[in-house]
């Protein structure tokens, strides 16, 4: 070990064992800095949250067909006229056919209803899905986890694993949704994904109770490959009359949650940013009174002969020392209070969407590395002035 | 008298001045000062007299604003800041009045500071360390902390820690000041012994009279300048 390592780490070694004599100053660093890292990993959990639940709800093998101008399911409309030359379209979409050669498509519309929950008995507005009879085989990673799917033209719903949880609707139980009453058929999980929001439902059912005759939102197929998108596409191009937007399930909810993430985080940053500038300033402060609590004992192994730079790192390392200790504690914290916690946003067609808050490893390192940013710049400029202490003041003073 | 022997302090034509309150005070004007190698010097004199700023050039600490400091063959004055720094690590032990003991290290610890800054392994400063504890008799006290230690106790600790790395210069500024007499004849003896049987040349500032006739001569300073005092060998 060289003579500068040997002079450093001594002095950081006295210095963190005089950390005692500081507590309460300390202490307050420590957990500004805590609560700087708690509420970045807060937000950043939430956005990650909220685009895991939706990413998981897209699949790259199923095509959305969208019409009317817009890439998302409300205010979509596919005319009739569309789809009947879609099916008498002969040779090879890039989708599946069944044994008699017509295409496996599911037609869709989502309707926004309240729904009171159980609990405190507030209406939340739900997703109330409208499909064909295909509509949950065309989906990937759908299984049935209670009960059986809707019947054919009844007023039956199957409901996803997470609302059902939430609002305690049990297979069998009957709901009134809009006019008329529903019967619960099933439950249905998704892994977690932003379909456990929905409700779905025969197609005619939900055309017939919220008079919706004839409409159709979207169009769900089977690709059979994720690479015959563009095959499908070039096919619906030769579609006139009405502007159509063909995308992959995955892309359809990737540009929505990678729009509300955006904003989550565009919120999160400059909160926990600004909050950080103050952490920084109290850093800046605890440290100061650490330079001068240690007066004595920096000028004493200076004039021993010891080196400015070890009176530099004694005190930046305990800058960066009590800065790591609040974002462990933050990290911590933010892991046991916010990692599955439940949150409900406004998610895909301006219905309710249920997610956990996912504090993942990046989630940590990002919102850790704030907290020791923290200590690293506001234990600079106090570690300078501790290499600047004039030796013959100091030494004056009682030792 | 000393002068016939190469001096091995030498100042000559120092200044040192003050700004206190806006105004410029000189502590210094024009300072001639020579002492040979093996010498034993007390320095007394008023308070505010510049004792202590006389011992910070001597250590590195403080510089002159003018003048040249010779020490050996090193022109102090001439040195930057981190040059003074190593020249002190290898050439001079400091002692304090107030034994500016580190309280979070063992007695070994504080002993041990100064050969950090050897090229020395682990074995060889704990030789080093047993060998001067023993020298201050505080063997067997190397674990302990030196809070709960008397005053005459841990200003031995100072003085083991002046002396761990061999240096041929000793500075002590008040060493006593904080003790009993007692406590302060025994540090005064250690200091007596050092200069007479390992050759240390030692400048002692002292406002004890007592403490003084240790020395082999006594220098009064007053008013920027120095009187002998003239006494029987
Ligand atoms: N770093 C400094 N800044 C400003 N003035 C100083 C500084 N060091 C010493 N002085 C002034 O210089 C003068 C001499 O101080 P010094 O400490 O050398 O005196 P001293 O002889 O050691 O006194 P004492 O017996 O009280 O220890 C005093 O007036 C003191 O106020
Ligand atoms: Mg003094």
């Amino acid at each position: 070990m060289s003579t500068h390592s040997r002079q450093a780490l001594v002095m950081i070694r006295t210095n963190l064992s005089s950390l005692p004599r500081r507590l309460a100053i300390s202490t307050s660093m420590i957990l500004s800095v805590a609560l700087v890292v708690c509420v970045l990993a807060g937000f950043l959990a939430m956005a990650k949250g909220f685009e895991t639940a939706l990413n998981g709800a897209g699949s790259p093998a199923v095509a959305v067909i969208l019409g009317g101008g817009t890439n998302q399911e409300t205010g979509s409309d596919i005319p009739a006229s569309v789809i009947r030359t879609l099916d008498a379209m002969t040779g090879d979409l890039g989708v599946t056919r069944n044994a008699d050669g017509q295409l496996v498509a599911s037609r869709e519309i989502v309707v926004p209803v309240d729904v009171k929950q159980t609990t405190d008995g507030a209406a939340r507005t739900l997703a109330l899905r409208g499909m064909d009879a295909v509509g949950p085989s065309i989906r990937d990673r759908i299984e049935l986890s209670a009960g059986r799917f809707f019947a054919p033209g009844a007023r039956e719903i199957v409901v996803g694993d997470r609302l059902a949880n939430e609002f305690g609707l049990a297979v069998g139980d009957v709901i009134r949704l809009g006019a008329v009453d529903w019967t619960v058929a099933g439950h249905f999980s998704a892994q977690g994904s932003a379909f456990e929001s929905e409700m779905w439902a025969d197609l005619e059912a939900v055309r017939a109770a919220f008079d919706r005759q004839g409409q159709v939102q979207s169009l769900k197929l089977r690709l059979t490959d994720p690479v015959t998108l563009k095959l499908l596409q070039d096919k619906v191009t030769t579609i006139t009359g009405t502007p159509l937007v063909v995308l992959s399930e995955a892309d359809l909810y990737a540009a929505q949650s990678g729009r509300t993430a955006s904003l989550i985080r565009l919120f999160g940053w400059p909160l926990a940013l600004l909050m950080a500038v103050g952490a920084t300033a109290g850093a800046l402060n605890t440290m100061m009174s650490s330079v001068t609590d240690r007066t004595v004992e920096i000028a004493t192994v200076r004039a021993l002969g010891f080196g400015r730079l070890s009176a530099f790192l004694g005190t930046w390392v305990e800058a960066i020392v009590l800065a790591g200790a609040g974002g462990v504690l933050g990290l911590f914290a933010s892991w046991a209070i916010f990692n599955g916690w439940q949150a409900s946003t406004i998610g895909a067609n301006n219905t309710s969407m249920a997610f956990q808050l996912a504090v993942t490893p990046d989630v940590l390192v990002t919102s850790g590395l704030l907290g020791l940013a923290i200590g690293i710049l506001g234990g600079a400029l106090p570690a300078f002035a501790a290499t600047r202490l004039p030796l013959t003041a100091a030494l004056r003073a009682r030792g | 008298m000393t002068e016939n022997i190469a001096p091995y302090i030498a100042l000559s034509g120092v200044r040192r001045a003050y700004r206190i309150g806006g105004e410029m005070i000189s502590i210094f004007s024009g300072l001639d000062l020579t002492i040979p190698q093996g010498d034993f010097v007390a320095v007394m004199g008023p308070s505010g007299s510049g004792k202590s700023t006389l011992l910070n050039m001597l250590a590195g600490i403080d510089s002159p604003d003018s003048g040249t400091l010779r020490i050996g063959t090193s022109r102090l004055d001439q040195m930057g800041e981190a040059a003074r720094a190593a020249w002190r690590a290898h050439n001079m032990g400091i002692v304090f009045q107030f034994y500016n003991l580190l309280p979070m290290l063992s007695v070994a610890e504080n002993v041990e500071l100064p050969l950090l800054l050897k090229p020395l392994s682990r074995k060889e400063r704990r030789i080093r360390v047993d060998k001067v504890l023993d020298l201050v008799g505080l063997a067997g006290r190397a674990k302990q902390y030196p809070a709960l230690m008397s005053g005459g106790q841990q200003q031995r600790i100072g003085i083991a820690r002046a002396i761990v790395s061999d240096p041929g210069l000793l500075l002590c500024d008040e060493p006593t000041g904080d003790l009993d007499r007692k406590s302060a004849d025994e540090v005064l003896e250690m200091l007596r012994f050092l200069n007479r049987h390992l050759q240390k040349t030692i400048v002692m500032v002292t406002h004890d009279p007592q403490a003084a006739l240790y020395a082999r001569r006594t220098l009064h300073l007053d008013k920027g300048d120095f009187v002998e005092e003239k006494r029987a060998a």
